[in-house]
């Protein structure tokens, strides 16, 4: 892709004769947009991989479940049950929020963990929740969860890779050309997409 | 000198700015547009009343979509009560730390019914994504349920 050298074939110094120098063109564009894609390709692909198995697995976050016991929070007023639960479990810290999906269940809110406790039988669980580092901002960015300025980053970002398909079929000229084994190696990269529209769609 | 009360204005707009962003919160989707709220155990306690109609609606965050924070279920103003908003997926994303925040939420009321397998198996993947320590207790879905969330269109989420 980028610093594309002329080996397996001769660079055109471009057809001359026509007044355009196509293929000298096709290099230098091929070459130095490669240079510029490098950064958002990696993380693209990477960010790729790991969305594309959201299925299986969180790509954006780590969540962990831990649990624990307390004593029971039992015959506790409503307005009493955070500072209750906040006792029995040692916290000393002001939960961002609390709620109560029914009237067994106490939830307390912190930055990155929620407790779940079983006010009956005194059970906890502790549901912590990090960013996976640098993934998590690939995603964002791959997803464009940031919408705004960033959609416009992306077009260029997705013009720069059509560029780059485009000017890499005319690096090279000769028997790796795209008249010879280049031609048939990008038949190849069809079948994907005739194999989806044959067995998957 | 005047550089230097140059860059303190500037400084000041600065924080100004930041400090008021940080008041209004992060918004996700389309602007709210309604002026009135709605409160949650309103729509809840009669359901038919609101569905297809736009509304608005504010409480704490207290669940998000674990895998693509494709919807959040908000508390509501009685106890015991939530709400699902929520909103196609990639169109707004909301982030996972968004629990326990306060939200202001605007979309269209759908009330639906299903039935009992259908509400059977959300029940399950639910249960099964939540990890909770409750017994999951299939006779509540008998004779199905009625399935009331909004269609997400625009959220402010403030901490």
């Amino acid at each position: 892709m980028s610093g594309a050298s002329a080996e397996g074939g001769t660079p055109d110094d471009g057809h001359r004769s026509h007044g355009i120098p196509w293929r000298r063109w096709s290099i230098v564009l091929h070459r130095d947009v490669g240079y510029l894609a490098v950064a958002l390709t990696i993380a693209y692909a990477i960010s790729g991989i790991a969305v594309n198995h959201i299925a299986d697995w969180n790509p954006n976050y780590r969540v962990t479940k831990t649990f624990t016991t307390v004593e029971p929070i039992a015959a506790v007023a409503p307005n009493d049950l955070v500072p209750v639960a906040m006792q029995h479990l040692k916290l000393t810290e002001q939960p961002r929020s609390s709620f109560q999906p029914d009237s067994n269940t106490l939830q307390l809110f912190y930055k990155g963990t929620t407790y779940h406790v079983d006010l009956p039988t005194g059970k906890v669980m502790m549901e912590a929740t990090r960013a996976r580092p640098v993934l998590y901002e690939m995603n964002q960015l791959h997803l464009n969860h940031s919408k705004r300025a960033w959609t416009w980053i992306a077009d260029v970002y997705a013009l720069a890779l059509l560029l780059l398909a485009i000017t890499g079929l005319f690096v090279l000229k000769g028997k790796n050309g795209i008249t010879q084994r280049g031609g048939w190696l990008t038949a190849a990269g069809f079948l994907p997409i005739v194999y989806w529209l044959v067995f998957l769609r | 000198m005047t550089r230097i009360r140059m860059a303190a204005c500037a400084l000041a707009l600065l924080a100004i700015t930041a400090a008021t962003a940080a008041a209004q919160g992060k918004a996700y989707g389309k602007p709210l547009t309604l002026k009135e709220k709605t409160p949650i155990s309103k729509i809840l306690a009669d359901p038919h009343a609101f569905a297809g109609k736009r509304v608005q609606v504010e409480g704490t965050i207290v669940e998000v979509c674990e895998e693509r924070g494709c919807w959040i279920n908000i508390a509501s103003d009685k106890p015991f009560e939530k709400i699902r908003f929520k909103v196609d997926d990639g169109v707004i994303v909301f982030p996972l730390d968004a629990k326990g925040k306060k939200a202001i939420a605007e979309g269209v009321l759908s009330v639906t019914h299903l039935t009992k397998e259908q509400a059977m198996k959300q029940a399950l993947e639910m249960h099964k994504e939540r990890g909770t320590m409750a017994k999951f207790d299939s006779t509540k879905y008998l004779k199905g349920v009625t399935d009331i969330q909004i269609k997400g269109e625009g959220a402010r989420v403030v901490e």
